[in-house]
């Protein structure tokens, strides 16, 4: 479904949204985040790419997985805890990190479901806001199968064309959403068309950075695994959670138990974000680590990303967004890596 | 100034001659204005050393990594590491000889002075360039920077975007150092501790709900952490299993290991992290600002330390980073010290 909305009626089409819960990108002191808002003045869609994606909402850093504790018959209680059921839409959402959202799919609904992803996923609509202007001087969706204007992932996608939103819908949930806002929508004329085509054209053009010839870069980081590039790339590595945590497609997890309290007996199983770069990430119990040193967690980043996600899916495990680059402290370029990579040898 | 000339040509020197294993400095980035920590071993690199004043990083970091590394290897190669170290940088250097962690001899410090100004705050320039891109920026004389954008270059005043570590520093020229380049200039520094007092000036209620805030957005990625030269213990509070599980660690030993802080980051456990870091730094942090500036949710974390060396310079008159052969903070005592708090 493809209509116009008139930016000064986005405010009605969103107070008819009230059965829902509704994130948009804000600004707290210096940084962008998605927050939850509580009147439709608060959507800020005047924005570069939120520091943190919204994974953080589809698969947030803690979820609770079950509650434990002793009763007062002192048997042992295990009560499941899935996420609350509620409808959730979040604004603002950039094509990288929507296309994110449909890779950690694959890993989280193939062979198991993971429900608690899978719940909120499926209770989440997510309306994207095409990058008239990349966001990032970072930014190469493009050269990763994406682009400042990709649906995927979306269900509905937004395009600023001035005192307009270009909207168009992708999916039955985007849809009922449109409808809820019957009357302030009407159907894109030719010409407005024809505007949209040149605006997703000339954004492109805009990208400043860029991996060619990707695809050669899964075979040849097969034949890399024990080359010393790694060790020469990882020189200035910090090992810190900044490029994995910020990643949209990043998604391990630990699992632990915490107590919240000994007398009576309670507490929590949750699972917390973890990541390949800390050290313990790979500790076994009898002191083995077989990533042990920075070398091995930056090949396995760039491997996992590049070649295993590939092999398996047939997809990069990359959207482009920028943000590892941007963010990281001491410059480590994925783009300049994988450059290197395609070059090595 | 600065001759980069002149670095490059000692750097070519010592490591031509053998004097030091490798050399650790700052080159130009991939992307953008700027640079990234290199490790120069091949004396052609040496040209892509490069000095600005957006040389913020702390490289003594990778000394303490460097180290571990040796600590690991089997044949190890004892021979310095050459590293540029700012005045700041430098008392890192003092840090870590004075707790016997490097021998003096572990490096070859190739000290720049900041003269007159210092490095920049990121954040501060692109608000002043109001988004325009940064291409290079370099040092200028009478206290200012040459910046080049897309669209030209033009002049701006150092202090509007000087990183407030620089602002407020005492050693804008290196305290210990073997070859030092750029000028020792008197710089009178007359509110060393400005940043945190305008939060010690809240009210107890109003500095609560600041920090409330602040840690509340921590995401526990530890880059605060990582890049701290001080951070260097073998074992930290934060990681669940650490390197000192070794394979003839016993059962009985990993399953005595006390778990002091939970995963989940909220803003409790945040809390513990974040005070005992500070506590764990209180006396041996020098203020390179390094924690604030890779946070990436922007929490100013810096504040913390500096409080505590605002309280170690008026409870116990010590300063950190200056004299490597004096009793560390926290493991001496002197009968003046103040007691007034022990009930
Ligand atoms: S990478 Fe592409 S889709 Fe993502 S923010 Fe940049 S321009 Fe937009
Ligand atoms: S690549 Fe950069 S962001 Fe990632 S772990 Fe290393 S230092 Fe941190
Ligand atoms: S690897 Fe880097 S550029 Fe790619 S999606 Fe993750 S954060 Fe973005
Ligand atoms: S760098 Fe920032 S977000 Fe990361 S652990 Fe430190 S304070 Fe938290
Ligand atoms: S605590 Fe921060 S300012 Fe202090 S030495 Fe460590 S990184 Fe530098």
């Amino acid at each position: 479904m493809e209509k116009i909305l008139q930016k000064k009626s986005f405010p009605k089409w969103v107070e008819k949204l009230d059965a829902y819960e509704i994130y948009s990108p804000v600004k707290k002191d210096n940084t962008w985040s998605y927050e939850i808002i509580n009147t439709p003045g608060d959507i800020e869609l005047d924005y570069p790419n939120a520091v943190q994606a919204p994974k953080k909402i589809i698969n947030p850093q803690r979820e609770v997985f079950l509650e434990f504790g002793r009763s007062d018959d002192d048997t042992l209680e295990v009560t499941e805890v899935l996420p609350e059921e509620k409808s959730v839409v979040i604004f603002g959402v950039r094509p990288c990190d929507a296309k994110a959202l449909t890779l950690t799919d694959l890993v989280f609904s193939e062979d198991i479901k993971d429900n608690y992803y899978g719940k909120r996923r499926k209770q989440t609509a997510i309306i994207g806001l095409a990058c008239n202007t990349p966001p990032s001087p970072n930014c190469f969706c493009t050269s990763v199968d994406g682009s400042p204007h990709s649906e995927d992932g979306f269900d509905i996608l937004l395009t600023d064309l001035g005192d307009r939103y270009f909207v168009k819908s992708l999916t039955n949930m985007g849809n009922d959403l449109i409808n809820l806002g019957k009357g302030l929508f009407v159907a894109p004329k030719a010409n407005e068309k024809k505007e949209l085509a040149k605006i997703h054209a000339d954004a492109e053009k805009k990208l400043k950075r860029q991996v060619n010839d990707v695809e050669k870069i899964p075979p040849k980081l097969k034949e890399m695994f024990e080359s010393a590039f790694w060790d020469e790339e990882s020189m200035s590595c910090l090992r810190c959670g900044i490029c994995t945590y910020l990643c949209p497609t990043c998604h391990c997890f630990d699992i632990s138990d915490e107590v919240t309290s000994v007398a009576p007996f309670k507490g929590y199983r949750i699972r917390t974000w973890d990541n390949c770069q800390f050290p313990d990430f790979t500790m076994h119990s009898s002191g083995h680590n077989p990533r042990p040193d920075k070398a091995s967690r930056l090949r396995q980043r760039i491997m996992h990303k590049y070649q295993y996600f590939v092999e398996r899916y047939d997809h990069y495990q990359c959207t482009g967004c920028g943000r590892c680059i941007s963010k990281c402290p001491v410059g480590i370029d994925i783009i300049e890596v994988l450059n290197k990579v395609r070059d090595y040898g | 100034m600065v001759k980069l000339e002149d670095l490059k040509k000692e750097a070519t020197q010592i490591l031509k001659s053998g004097k030091v294993k490798y050399i650790i400095g700052y080159a130009k980035g991939a992307d953008g204005f700027m640079p990234i920590p290199t490790f120069i071993s091949d004396p052609e690199d040496v040209e892509n050393l490069t000095w600005n004043p957006a040389c913020v990083h702390n490289l003594t970091k990778f000394i303490v990594d460097e180290k571990k590394r040796l600590k690991k290897d089997k044949n190890p190669d004892n021979r310095p590491i050459g590293i540029i170290v700012k005045g700041c940088d430098s008392r890192a250097i003092n840090v870590l000889l004075q707790e016997k962690y490097i021998d003096r001899d572990d490096v070859y410090l190739l000290g720049v002075s900041c003269e007159k100004t210092g490095v920049v705050d990121e954040k501060k320039l692109a608000k002043t360039l109001k988004g325009q891109r940064v291409v290079q920026i370099d040092f200028e004389d009478n206290g200012n920077f040459l910046v080049t954008t897309e669209s030209g270059s033009e002049k701006i005043p150092a202090e509007d975007v000087l990183a407030e570590r620089c602002i407020e520093c005492k050693a804008n020229f290196p305290v210990v150092f073997d070859i030092v380049f750029g000028e020792k200039i008197k710089r009178q520094v007359d509110k060393p501790f400005q940043s945190v007092e305008t939060i010690e000036d809240l009210s107890q209620e109003d500095r609560w709900k600041f920090w409330k805030e602040q840690l509340d957005k921590c995401i526990r990625c530890y880059a605060c952490r990582s890049v701290c030269p001080m951070c260097y213990c073998d074992e930290c509070v934060v990681d669940t299993i650490s390197f000192a599980v070794e394979p003839d660690t016993s059962a009985e030993e990993k399953a005595q290991k006390i778990k002091w802080i939970e995963k989940s980051p909220n803003l409790s456990e945040n809390i513990v992290y974040h005070l005992t870091r500070a506590m764990h730094l209180a006396g041996r942090c020098i203020d390179c600002g390094e924690c604030e500036r890779v946070c990436p949710l922007d929490i100013p974390i810096r504040f913390l330390n500096k409080k505590m060396e605002k309280d170690a310079k008026n409870f116990f008159d010590y300063e950190v980073g200056f004299d490597p052969d004096q009793p560390s903070l926290v493991s001496s005592f002197k009968d003046e010290d103040p007691e007034d708090f022990i009930r």
